[in-house]
């Protein structure tokens, strides 16, 4: 059974940096979409390679949430 | 005919006039509803006056609120100019001169009130900060827990908080 993973770290600011992985393609935006409610807070994604090879690891960084109190 | 003029320092600070007054010796006592009838004043005192231990003509020299400032209320001729402190060390001076001495010393505790003002701004913006990252850090958890994860709670080097989300699927 995959393991889904996410790594919230909170800044002092109070701002969010998410890392994911075991999520496959978009699935892992989704999934922080869901637990941090994204629309309107996202200052950076990107992309890691693993983002878009399928079947495989997914990793996603979304950075400096800012405003998520 | 040519003048040059310097006008008072603005006592706009009730804190920092009494602070002031203290500092140059006027010993000052504020009228309140209980002492107002215990000192007489031929012009008359107000609740809220500030009283020095300065006194003339019309009785003790004070600061009363006009507007946004405190103003010196006394007898422009300085008539009977005395001190009425209880040590009698210290000598009268000429109104313009104790204003003088006490703009400087309201200056000096103005400096002080903005330092300490300052801090208190300093300490209620981390209060703030504080506040914003464990609410920030509650929702997180809460929402994680609803949503099927487990959630492990560490620091990383920077001594930020981290939370490590996992769920099988």
């Amino acid at each position: 059974m995959p393991e889904q993973k996410i790594t919230l770290t909170i800044n002092d600011d109070g701002a969010i940096t998410a890392k994911t992985s075991g999520f496959k393609g978009e699935s892992c935006l989704e999934a922080l979409d869901e637990l941090l409610n994204l629309e309107g807070v996202v200052s950076n994604v990107k992309k890691t390679d693993e983002y878009h090879q399928e079947q495989t690891q997914h990793t996603n960084r979304v950075q400096s949430l800012k405003g998520k109190s | 005919m040519s003048a040059v003029i310097k006008t008072v320092t603005p006592f706009v600070i009730e804190e920092m006039l009494m602070e002031a007054l203290q500092a140059v010796g006027a010993e000052p006592v504020k009228i309140t509803v209980s002492n107002l009838q215990t000192v007489s004043h031929r012009g008359g005192l107000v609740v809220g006056d500030i009283l020095t231990n300065r006194s003339d003509y019309y009785g003790p020299q004070h600061f009363r609120l006009e507007g946004d400032r405190w103003i010196l209320r006394h007898d422009s001729s300085e008539m009977n100019g005395r001190i009425s402190n209880r040590l009698a060390e210290k000598h009268y001076s000429r109104v313009g001169r104790f204003l003088e001495e006490v703009g400087s010393a309201y200056e000096v505790a103005y400096q002080g009130y903005l330092a300490r003002t300052a801090e208190q701004e300093r300490i209620r913006l981390e209060e703030e900060r504080k506040a914003r990252v464990e609410a920030t850090r509650q929702q997180a958890i809460a929402k994680a827990r609803s949503q099927g994860y487990s959630v492990k709670e560490t620091t990383n080097s920077k001594g930020q908080i981290q939370l490590v989300l996992t769920r099988m699927v």
